[in-house]
């Protein structure tokens, strides 16, 4: 399914909360929309969904209003897995025969969803005592039982311990690969957005900021505040690649007063800042680590470090 | 205690023999709350509803309203219906003074906004995404509003019983719309000051006692559907 927004504004008691002249999702099967709190995402979702309308513009579920399209033809998984009174068997029951399945296809779909999701053994609990994780994994179960042609997911992740988060974020691929649906997902996190999109819509402040094959996007931000938000460290018109800065090596890239040195587990490095940012360069394994107050140089390889324009755009 | 052990042998009494006067007594008094308690739903769920749902200037006003509502003195209510509904009252042509129907009125906006707050509690209590959980489910607006009245059965059926509680108990405003008529509207609790201020208080305790059954029989098939739902 294809999901246009044209001439898009969304606004927020009279704020503009999104601007997106033109964008279409969904030419590939997973797509993260990705960006910090209050960029618009969660906006772009519901829009997406036909929960909201814009203020100015369409939305289209191939070709159809998605305020119309959206109720029969989207499943929204929403950030708090919220059920009804309940066991999580009549919860997904519940949603299937509101979507008008009969008993037998019913049947077939939630037990299909239950094994993908990891949830055979939950369907007698009651849905209202569930653990987080667990939690999660029905809302996701419920989503992908109406084995709708688009399934929209709110933070699929957010709230979750870290094992639960790992857990899940290991099956996810998996389980929206075997729906065979149009995916936009959205998160806050960069690795949430590598590890399950192929296709990634940064967002800042309103704006689509980048949009792309995921990891070309990461590999090239388009601009200096994209790649900020990637992770890569800022200086001037530079941005060096997240975990490509290390102290010495060849011809500087970037100097700096160290504040402290931390350890990362598997190494050392150097923290710091530089422009009023910080900079973070990774100690050699065998090297003298610095002292706080040391002047510091760090390089990093040549195709780490991208260069952008006055406009702050990628140079080619 | 004595007269406690009395009242409850005349209350015995009176039950078993069946007495005419106190069953019909007892019949008005289910009739007049039960009507003003079941209008009461009729209106107040839907206000509730929307009260908790709903975002609009003066929201908190009207909630402020409710909650002054739910603790309003029956006789204020009673006098109010009463100067509304008096021969020389703006709508006493209507000629409802000293009737069951004046004290059904009364009773009705005594128990409203009961059933107001009660509902506005019951839905605020509920997961803000349900109804647009249920939207995108494909549930139209009816059958969403059937489920989200469902998930909230408990605070209902509270209002519910909060309601009835508040007006079969209540004697101010009976006292002052219906006029504590012998054979008209003479209610439970205005029958009670009456025997009361007469010193049979023997039949006065015994009065109060099927008040206090027959209130607790109401609540107690609500209690049992109430936990049934849970």
């Amino acid at each position: 399914m294809e999901v246009c927004f044209w001439e898009v504004e969304a606004r927020k008691q009279g704020r503009m909360v999104l601007e997106v002249p033109e964008l279409a999702l969904g030419r590939r099967a997973t797509t993260a929309v990705l960006g910090p709190n209050g960029a618009g995402k969660t906006t772009l979702l519901r829009l997406a969904a036909g929960l909201e309308r814009p203020a100015r513009g369409e939305v289209l579920l191939d070709g159809e209003p998605a305020e119309r399209a959206g109720p029969r033809r989207a499943a929204f998984a929403f950030q708090r897995a919220v059920f009804l009174r309940g066991t999580v068997r009549e919860n997904l029951d519940l949603a299937l025969r509101l979507r008008g399945a009969d008993a037998a296809e019913r049947r077939r779909r939630i037990a299909r969803a239950a094994e993908l999701c990891g949830v055979g053994q939950l369907l007698e609990r009651d849905a209202l005592q569930l653990s987080g994780g667990e939690a999660q994994r029905v809302n996701l179960a419920r989503a992908l039982a109406l084995e709708a042609d688009l399934v929209l997911l709110d933070e699929p992740l957010s709230g979750l311990d870290g094992p639960s988060r790992e857990s899940l974020l290991a099956d996810l691929p998996e389980m929206l690969a075997a729906s065979r649906a149009t995916v936009v997902l959205v998160t806050h996190d960069r690795d949430e957005a590598l590890l399950l999109a192929q296709e990634l819509v940064l967002l800042l402040g309103g704006r689509v900021e980048a949009q792309g094959p995921a990891g070309q996007v990461f590999r090239r931000p388009p601009t200096l505040a994209a790649a900020a938000f990637l992770g890569y460290t800022v200086v001037g018109r530079r941005a060096i690649r997240p975990g490509a800065l290390a102290l010495g090596g060849g011809t500087p890239v970037i100097r700096f007063t160290v504040e402290r040195v931390v350890d990362l587990g598997t190494q050392l490095a150097a923290e710091g800042r530089a422009e009023g940012r910080v900079v973070r360069a990774a100690v050699p394994p065998g090297a003298a680590p610095p002292a706080p107050g040391d002047e510091a140089a760090a390089s990093a390889p040549p195709d780490a470090v991208l260069t952008y324009g006055d406009d702050g755009r990628l140079a080619e | 205690m004595g007269e406690f052990w009395a009242g409850l042998a005349e209350a015995v009494r009176l039950i078993v023999s069946g007495d005419r006067e106190v069953r019909e007594i007892a019949l008005r008094t289910v009739y007049v709350s039960g009507a003003a308690t079941a209008l009461a739903m009729l209106a107040g769920v839907p206000a509730g509803y929307a009260l908790a749902r709903s975002r609009f200037p003066g929201r908190m006003l009207v909630l402020g309203a409710v909650n002054t509502g739910m603790g309003m003195p029956p006789v204020v209510v009673g006098l109010v219906v009463w100067l509304l509904l008096v021969r020389s009252g703006p709508l006493g042509g209507l000629e409802l003074i000293y009737t069951k129907e004046a004290m059904v009125i009364a009773q009705f906006l005594i128990a409203t906004p009961l059933v107001i707050g009660f509902t506005t509690a019951a839905v605020q209590a509920l997961p803000p995404e349900l109804p647009e959980l249920l939207q995108m489910l494909g549930a139209g607006r009816l059958r969403r509003l059937w489920l989200l009245a469902r998930e909230a059965r408990l605070g209902l059926l509270a209002a519910v019983m909060a309601g009835f509680g508040g007006v079969v108990s209540e004697v101010g405003a009976s006292m002052a719309v219906g006029g504590n008529l012998q054979g008209q509207t003479r209610v439970l609790t205005t029958a009670i000051v009456t025997e009361t201020s007469r010193g049979n208080t023997e039949r006065a305790l015994a009065l109060g006692i099927i008040l206090l059954a027959m209130a607790f029989a109401v609540n107690l098939v609500l209690t049992r559907v109430q936990q049934r739902a849970r």
